[in-house]
């Protein structure tokens, strides 16, 4: 019985292929590329998902220009030259219209060439440091002044004096960090305030502001004890760009060393809803996180947005997909915002053309998301809100503060200038 | 004329009552008011409006409204009615609901007392901004608590504020004060204010006595003060201040060489409770087993099933089964002694499991510790896989029993309960094994086949099952690293690949086959690898010196700390 299922499952797929390939005039390709094995696998197969359901949703209404999307779905295995040979694939094999992928910032800067050389069009979802800007890729992404600086002007406005930086040792925390030295040095917060400790060159100049630990680091100790004591004065928050699991006995050491958020609350800029799946969230209550969307909006685009995914979860026959207790986060709504202002540059163009569909995203398109209105601006980036918002218990976040439209910036470092 | 004397006096009578009363209910009122009030600025307002009512039967509403202990009842139609919900449960899990306006019990519309579920309502909403404004309103409350911890803490805080105008009510509490701690906390908290003073001798008099007390939370107030006086050319007290930073600096370096060594005691201690059972298995019996860290993996998961079997139960996906596991539905302090259950369970599933891995593949590769590395490694991954399976590839959520995550602070070092807890525990695992080694049969029979199979075979010892056994003991004790660590880490399938490294660098530094060498390179490694982050100020490049001075030592001395002399012939 086993084995007739399985011919009849391996007929039906092959038949589909067929169907599939009889059908190709009337599809257009569109290539996903994230990592679904490797250490990234746990946050980027999300992005998979959302994307596969916002193609079923925009197919069911007819899809783009006529044509249903066909998604390539590649896997970059947390394997930064594969990502590199991947997107050669989708580009030079594949011809795909667009594509859609990469997480972490060496794996958008490994395919940045492949993309330019074959004047590809990508869209990057997730929080980055800024200092680029291709014409190649389209950063739905939060700049750091849509995450970061909101983020200081709000702890700054609840009147804390004193902030500790920590982060993983890569480039996006290290080049945040640089910006927020900056920002917080022209916001007239002293330096001897900024804490973490500084590491200068010859010149004396800053390279780089704040702590860092390694990917995967377990033993935050030290760090700990040494916030406890920066704090001890009070009105101290930290600010945090510690990415993945090493939250974990970070919040653990925290809250041993008697640290709470009423104390010194800390706020994490790689920690969304998704991320909570595997965080002790009773530990992180009233922590803050800083994003442009949250699940908890209570918009009804939100609402809507929700509702559909969870039901398209239900129903999907995507092998190995996660069903239970999933949430949406930022990346993926703005992954969803992405394909939808892809749909609207092309048929502004009237054509699938890269050339035609960047100018139609440059001109200022706009797309009501689940996270609110988000604008496409000549830069490659959107404008979008800004939320502020606290843990709870659920692993939810409870939204504070809204910062409206906020342009999204690439170019920071040096921008802001102590007076 | 006597009646209208009497109607004054009624009046008057009846208006005293009903304004006393009226007095009584006023800050439940005005607590109400707040929860219902539709911004935080005017809830913040009318919180901190709270704060002179000397009323204790608004701490514990307080304390519940920040704990989401309030809840609000929202019949239809009429404006929502916060309550707390008090007494037994009844068979709906419904408990009697009191209002919190009146502190009488919620009735319906014929005068019948309301039960409610807390699950079907909403509690009370809170902010940090709101839960600041609640602690320090209890703050105040709590200068003459008869908790000394909680007098210490508003102390504390309200010091900190640098409000002139409570310096008397300090004062105050200093001359009947008793507690040593309080008392520090009271003569630091005047000080601080005092600085805020604008006579010169007051402040100075305060520096000296920060001064005395090296309060390091003061350390940004006294420099502030510090460059107050060196604008303002008061020299004297320029001079003082800066002395007192010289000291409470110094008091700094003190704490931080005394912290770091018993952080580095602790970090030591992880390596040994994750490295003794690869000494077992590596250094005693030369199995180069890649699946160790698995092991560990399998003692976290233990410890996680126990977790929830003490909770709600847990439902696993079991290759295609899906095996639901009932829950005890346990709370409090009951719920909390499941890491106790859960420690000797995690020896005996890795024991299991490691028995099960001897009888099927090692056995065959005893003399072959090429081999033996290859299949562990294939083991390592075919597990690691099974785990994935079974729990999914994110990490799982295991919370640690509130014994295990506070701190004790003794002038001003923290010392960790998880981290106290690790060094008693690597101490009693330490102990434990030696008595096995030393004081048993089995210890007998375990040393008798490591140092000479042959021999040991030869006087009629079953070497195969000495074997089972040696490596059942090497997995157990993986696994009761593993329940530890799932108190201070993440529980995920590639757990295990994390320590695999530090576990074969402890046993390798500390001599193959020398369970004294694996503790004293354990510690030594926690020693120099907290040391040179505290001093360098930078973990990432602490932990590459730490590699770099394995591998210099390593050439200096290939065979570890201690080299074990055999009389094996092969040797």
């Amino acid at each position: 019985m086993f084995k007739v299922t399985q011919l009849m499952t391996a007929g039906a797929l092959a038949l589909g292929t067929m169907i599939g390939s009889a059908r190709a005039a009337d599809t257009v390709k569109v290539g996903v590329l994230h990592s679904l094995s490797g250490t990234m696998a746990i946050s980027e197969t999300s992005l998979r998902d959302v994307l596969l359901f916002t193609f079923d949703e925009i197919n069911a209404k007819g899809g783009v220009l006529g044509k249903k999307i066909e998604p390539v779905v590649v896997d970059g295995a947390s394997n930064w030259p594969l990502f590199a040979e991947k997107a050669k694939q989708l580009l030079e094999e594949d011809k795909v219209a667009v594509t859609f992928g990469c997480w972490t910032s060496v794996s958008r800067k490994s395919v940045l060439p492949v993309y330019e050389k074959n004047n590809g069009l990508l869209f990057y979802p997730v929080q980055y440091e800024g200092q680029e800007e291709s014409k190649n890729v389209f950063y739905t992404a939060e700049a750091v002044n849509q995450q970061a600086t909101p983020a200081i002007d709000y702890l700054l406005e609840q009147g804390y004096t004193k902030f500790y930086l920590i982060g993983t040792d890569y480039v996006y925390p290290q080049t945040t960090n640089l910006v927020l030295l900056e920002y917080l040095l022209s916001k007239k917060v002293p330096i001897e305030n900024i804490g973490g400790g500084f590491k200068k060159d010859e010149s004396g100049k800053i390279i780089s502001a704040g702590k860092y630990t390694p990917f995967g680091h377990t033993d935050y100790q030290q760090i700990v004890s040494e916030i406890k004591q920066f704090s001890a004065g009070g009105k101290t928050a930290v600010v945090s760009t510690l990415n993945g699991d090493t939250n974990v006995p970070f919040f653990k050491e925290y809250a041993a060393a008697g640290l709470t958020a009423e104390i010194a609350p800390v706020v994490s800029f790689s920690i969304s809803e998704d991320e909570f799946r595997g965080l002790p969230a009773k530990q992180l209550v009233g922590q803050l996180g800083c994003w442009t969307y949250f699940q908890s909006i209570k918009s009804d685009a939100n609402k809507e947005f929700v509702k559909n995914f969870q039901k398209w979860l239900k129903t999907t026959t995507v092998p190995g997909i996660v069903k239970e207790g999933r949430v949406t986060c930022s990346p993926m709504v703005l992954s969803y915002d992405g394909v939808y202002l892809w749909k609207a540059a092309v048929e502004k163009a009237g054509s699938f053309d890269v050339d035609a569909v960047r100018a139609a995203l440059q001109s200022g398109l706009s797309f009501d998301g689940p996270g609110g209105k988000v604008t496409t601006q000549k830069n490659m980036h959107l404008t979008k809100n800004v939320f502020i918002g606290e843990t709870t218990a659920k692993g939810q976040f409870k939204i504070l503060k809204e910062f409206k439209d906020v342009y999204g910036e690439p170019w920071l470092l040096g921008k802001f200038k102590a007076e | 004329m006597r009646t209208y004397i009497r109607l004054i006096f009624t009046t008057l009578t009846l208006w005293l009552a009903a304004s006393s009363s009226l007095s009584a209910a006023e800050p439940r009122a005005t607590l109400v008011e707040a929860m219902l009030a539709d911004n935080d600025a005017r809830k913040i307002e009318l919180i901190t409006s709270l704060a002179g009512e000397v009323d204790e039967s608004i701490k514990p509403l307080l304390i519940a409204w920040r704990e989401d202990g309030l809840y609000l009842y929202e019949p239809s139609g009429a404006t929502p009615v916060p309550v707390q919900l008090t007494g037994e449960k009844d068979a709906d899990d419904a408990r009697a609901a009191v209002r919190v306006d009146t502190g009488a019990p919620l009735v319906d519309a014929e005068g019948k007392p309301v039960h409610l579920v807390a699950g079907d309502l909403n509690a009370v909403e809170h902010t940090s901004m709101l839960r600041r404004a609640m602690k320090g309103v209890l703050d105040l409350i709590d200068i003459g608590s008869p908790d000394a911890k909680k007098r210490l803490q508003a102390i504390q805080t309200i010091g900190f504020a640098q409000e002139t105008d409570k310096i008397p009510a300090f004062q105050k509490r200093l001359a009947i004060e008793e507690n040593s701690k309080v008392r520090r906390a009271l003569r630091e908290a005047i000080a601080v204010t005092q600085l805020k003073d604008p006579s010169d001798a007051v402040k100075l008099a305060a520096v000296k006595e920060l001064k005395e007390l090296h309060s390091l939370s003061s350390y940004d107030l006294i420099r502030t003060a510090m460059r107050e006086a060196d604008a303002a050319k008061s020299t004297e007290l320029a001079t003082e201040a800066k002395a007192a930073l010289v000291a409470i600096d110094n008091h700094k370096s003190n704490i931080n060489f005394f912290g770091t060594l018993f952080r580095g005691l602790s970090l030591g201690s992880i390596l040994l409770i994750v490295a003794i059972g690869l000494a077992i298995t590596f250094g005693l019996m030369g199995v180069i087993n890649m699946a160790h860290g698995e092991m560990i993996a399998i003692g976290a998961y233990t410890t996680y099933l126990v977790e929830n079997i003490f909770g709600a139960g847990i439902t696993i996906p079991f290759f295609g089964f899906s095996l639901a596991i009932p829950g005890m539905n346990t709370t409090g302090a009951f719920y909390q002694t499941y890491f106790l259950f859960a420690l000797p369970l995690s020896f005996l599933t890795a024991a299991v499991v490691g028995i099960g891995l001897e009888r099927s593949i090692i056995r065959f590769l005893y003399r072959r510790p090429l081999e033996s590395l290859l299949a562990t490694w294939g083991v390592s991954l075919l597990l690691q896989q099974g785990l994935k399976l079974m729990f999914g590839s994110n990490n799982v959520q295991v919370s640690s029993p509130s014994y295990l995550s506070g701190n004790w602070t003794v002038n001003d070092i923290i010392f960790g309960w998880n981290r106290v807890f690790v060094i008693g525990f690597a101490g009693l695992i330490v102990f434990g094994v030696w008595l096995i080694l030393t004081k048993t049969p089995l210890g007998l029979l375990i040393r008798s086949v490591m140092q000479n199979r042959g021999m040991a075979s030869c006087m009629g010892v079953r070497t195969e099952r000495v074997n089972m056994l040696t490596f059942g003991l090497g997995s157990g004790l993986a696994g009761l690293a593993g329940a530890f660590i799932s108190q201070i880490g993440n529980v995920g399938p590639s757990l295990g690949q994390n320590y695999i490294v530090d576990c074969f660098m402890t046993v390798v530094v500390g001599g193959v086959g020398n369970l004294a060498g694996t503790i004293y390179s354990a510690l030594g490694i926690g020693l120099v690898d907290q040391s040179l982050q505290q001093i360098l100020l930078n973990p990432v490049l602490g932990k590459i010196l730490v590699l770099v001075a394995i591998i210099l030592f390593l050439q200096w001395r290939p065979s570890g700390l201690f080299v074990t002399r055999s009389r094996n012939l092969d040797d």
